[in-house]
């Protein structure tokens, strides 16, 4: 999601404890859809994962006096998330609210073959390669293409400097 | 697995009182991310977004109104 200004993320961060309420919006517009689609992906309820994104960003905000000296957003929004997403669950089953669709939807993630998901690696052919995959066998049957993402100047320089050596 | 056995790990693990394995289970869960998701259309996540940053905003305004009594050691903290 495109944010609307530059700024870095730790002067950001700084302006919170003065009560700037347009850091804390900006934080929230760069990382708010992740943490919600990650808790929507987790719940499958639109109203909790809002309300638990909500929740982060209200409770960052309340507590901006008392951020730690090596505070770092990205972990703090990574595990407060995960928290939020476990106490969730906990509360639901605590006043049997929706107990069908946790059966249903939730409880299959916790078998050993949905978790031996977790094992496999991130796939990230689809940002290397940006089209479909024939065109992808293609191009990596070209054999010069093989040779090109290889060239840098690092390699350049270090394939000159043993050239020179040798002679 | 149960919800009463879910409920009970759950539980456990919020008060930190889950075994490794139960702590595994639960985190590898958290890790697991579905890969084959729809991908919504940019007006539907600005949509969300605007949504999101609206509920905040109005949580900020609202106690700028009505603020909470800041001790002297806050406001010294948050000047340093």
């Amino acid at each position: 999601m495109m944010s609307r200004n530059f700024t870095p993320e730790q002067d950001l961060i700084n302006k919170l404890p003065f009560g700037d309420s347009t850091a804390l919006e900006e934080l929230s517009r760069r990382y708010g859809y992740s943490l919600y689609s990650y808790c929507l992906a987790k719940l499958n309820s639109h109203e909790d994962a809002k309300r638990i994104v909500r929740n982060i960003f209200i409770s960052l905000w309340e507590n901006r006096d008392r951020l730690p000296v090596d505070f770092s957003l990205s972990v703090h929004l990574y595990t407060e998330v995960r928290k939020a997403v476990v106490q969730c669950i906990n509360s639901k089953l605590k006043t049997s609210v929706n107990i069908p669709a946790i059966e249903k939807q939730i409880i299959p993630g916790f078998s050993i073959g949905a978790l031996q998901q977790a094992r496999l690696p991130v796939n990230t052919q689809k940002s290397l390669y940006p089209f479909s995959a024939s065109k992808k066998r293609n191009y990596e049957d070209q054999w010069w293409n093989r040779f090109i993402p290889a060239i840098s100047m690092k390699g350049l320089k270090h394939g000159l400097k043993s050239m020179l050596n040798f002679w | 697995m149960t919800t009463e056995v879910l409920k009970a790990k759950t539980g456990r693990y919020l008060r930190g009182e889950s075994v490794p394995a139960e702590t595994r289970q639960i985190q590898t869960w958290l890790s697991c991310i579905i890969d084959n998701k729809e991908v919504l259309p940019q007006k539907e996540k600005e949509k969300i977004e605007n949504e999101i940053v609206a509920e905040i905003q109005a949580y900020i305004e609202y106690t700028q109104i009505d603020p909470k009594p800041r001790y002297w050691w806050q406001k010294i903290t948050a000047f340093f």
